[in-house]
Formats: C-alpha cells, structure tokens, sequence
C-alpha cells in the first residue's frame, strides 16, 4: 500500500466567489446599484420592497430577485409593483442564495434598462452572510421587535453589510427596543455601518432611504427614457 | 444550517482533483474550519460521514483542522496507490 498525500488548498466557496465576482462585474459594468437584502424571518424585506417599488417606480428601473423557501407570497406581493421580479428556484428548505441562483436570474432580466437590483434573500440571519451574490453591498434589515443583540448574536451578518435599516419604529411605543443600544451594538461589530429608521407600514423615515437609492444610482436617471426606445 | 451545502461543495472539489489528476482511493480529505466560518464543525463533520461513502470515498475519514478566522479550504487530499509497499 503506497500512501500519499497531495496538496490542494482550495477554499470551499471559491466557485461561489468567482461567479459573484462575475455578477459584480457585469452590474458594475452597466452602473447598476445591487443591494442584497438580509434579515431574520419577518424583519419586513417584502413590505419595504413593496413600498420602494410603489414610491420609486416611476423614478428609478429597479428589479428584483427573490428567494422564498415555501411559497409564492412574496412574490405574489411584489408583482404588484414590478415587472422585473425574478424568483429564485430556492428547493424548501434552503437557507440561502448562492451566486449560482443570481446568475441564473440576471439572465431573465434586462440588464440594460436596469438601474437597481434587490436581492430579497431566504430569512435568515446566520447562512446568507456566508454568501457573497456579487451585490454591491449587503443590508440588514433589522426590526424593532427582535432584540437589541441581534448585532452581537449574528456579528457576520453586520460584519458584511454595509448598512442596516431599522424597520417596524411604529411599533417602538409598545416594546421594550432602545434603538441607539442597537445601534451601538451594530458599531461594535462593524464601524463602518450605516443606518436607516423606518416604517415600511407608515412610511416613516422611508425618504430617508429613497434619497439613498437616488444618490446610489450611477446610470443617469435621464436615460432611462432612451433605454428600449433606441433602434 | 447549510453544512449540507459546504460538505457537497468539499466533495466536488476533492472529485475535481480525483478526475483530473487519476487519483485513486482517498483515504482522508483535509479540512481547515475557521472558527468564524459560520460552520458548525460537527455538523460539517457529521454530513461529510454521510457522503464518504462512495467509491472514490469509501471509508474516507475528514481531518478537520480549527483555525482562527473566517478560512474554509480544502487543505489536502491522502490517497492511496494501492500498490504493494517496498
């Protein structure tokens, strides 16, 4: 019996990682704003996205991918709001998106005419910050009725993100949630993090987050008009 | 929770190299686990089990090395010849 050992090295979401890297690149290319939404189950992704497709539609061509594990609810919920809704074949069960999945739902929109994509990802705060989608950057969405400590209990996920939004503060009269401790919290794992207060039920501090995604945009809101209409 | 997913991944790797450099037996896969990897090591463990059990796996034992950090590598593959010692 001859044993050997051979070397290899290799990191395990390597594959992941080179076909996030080529997400990033083709939005990159085209200027579009890619935001990979995180939360746990409930936090209000779906809601918030309802209200930014209503208020920003006419404004900005934003898309989404959607990743639900059970059903067609959050679907069904936001193509009120938009055409360019992709859902994600996410088998039950899963725990998150890959970039394999984001590839694969780039492929049904048109990149062209696009100047935000969301990625709404499986609820849950432990699994999807493991997964890099090629997005422009991650955000927590973090509601008021979770917990303070949702930043030290899941510090990967804040670790990732770029910003997070603290969403349900209409309900802040009647639970006991300080929301600076919170952000405090969130600072503690990852200083570079940004903040929004909102309702997504009220609309509260949603303007906020609107003038975000305005600013954001790197494709010229100006031409979107051309976009299709070209010969 | 997606151990699953990491495990299968580790195997297609280590069935990469397998294919691509003719490799027969693997006897045992080398693994660092970053302790901030968000993988839970005896889960990760205990799925590998359940698919090392497949020629060119067969029996195949997962050497799992803790590191600090957030590293998840496939470190080395052991494989035997299985041809007569000297």
């Amino acid at each position: 019996m001859s044993v050997r050992r051979i070397e290899v090295r290799e990191r395990v979401m390597e594959r992941n990682d080179a076909m996030a890297r080529d997400v990033r690149a083709r939005l990159a290319g085209r200027g579009i704003f890619a935001l990979n939404l995180v939360s746990s189950p409930g936090s209000g992704k779906t809601l918030l996205l309802e209200r930014t497709l209503r208020d920003l539609g006419d404004e900005l061509h934003m898309a989404v991918v959607t990743g639900d594990v059970q059903t067609q609810n959050d679907a069904d919920r936001l193509t009120r709001w938009t055409n360019d809704l992709v859902q994600a074949v996410v088998t039950g069960g899963a725990c998150h998106l890959d970039a394999r999945q984001v590839t694969d739902a780039l492929g049904a929109l048109d990149l062209d005419a696009l100047q935000v994509l969301f990625i709404e990802n499986v609820g849950n705060l432990v699994c999807p910050a493991s997964w890099d989608l090629g997005e422009t950057a991650k955000v927590v969405v973090f509601s008021v009725t979770e917990g303070e400590d949702k930043p030290l209990k899941y510090p990967k996920a804040f670790q990732r993100a770029g910003y997070v939004v603290i969403n349900k503060t209409d309900l802040l009269p009647y639970v006991p949630f300080d929301v600076e401790k919170a952000k405090a919290l969130a600072l503690s794992v990852n200083p570079e993090l940004r903040f929004f207060e909102t309702s997504a039920l009220t609309g509260a501090g949603l303007e906020g987050w609107y003038d975000f995604l305005r600013r954001s945009v790197r494709r010229p809101v100006a031409s979107m008009a051309q976009v299709g209409t070209a010969p | 929770m997606h151990e699953l997913s990491v495990a299968l991944e580790v195997c297609r790797i280590a069935e990469d190299y397998v294919g691509r450099e003719a490799l027969p037996r693997v006897r045992e896969i080398g693994l660092a686990v970053g302790r901030h990897s968000g993988v839970e090591a005896g889960s990760l463990l205990f799925c590998l089990e359940s698919l090392l059990t497949q020629p060119p796996f067969t029996s195949a034992r997962t050497h799992m090395e803790r590191t600090a950090g957030d590293e998840l590598r496939v470190l080395y593959l052991e494989v035997d010849d299985e041809r007569p010692a000297h």
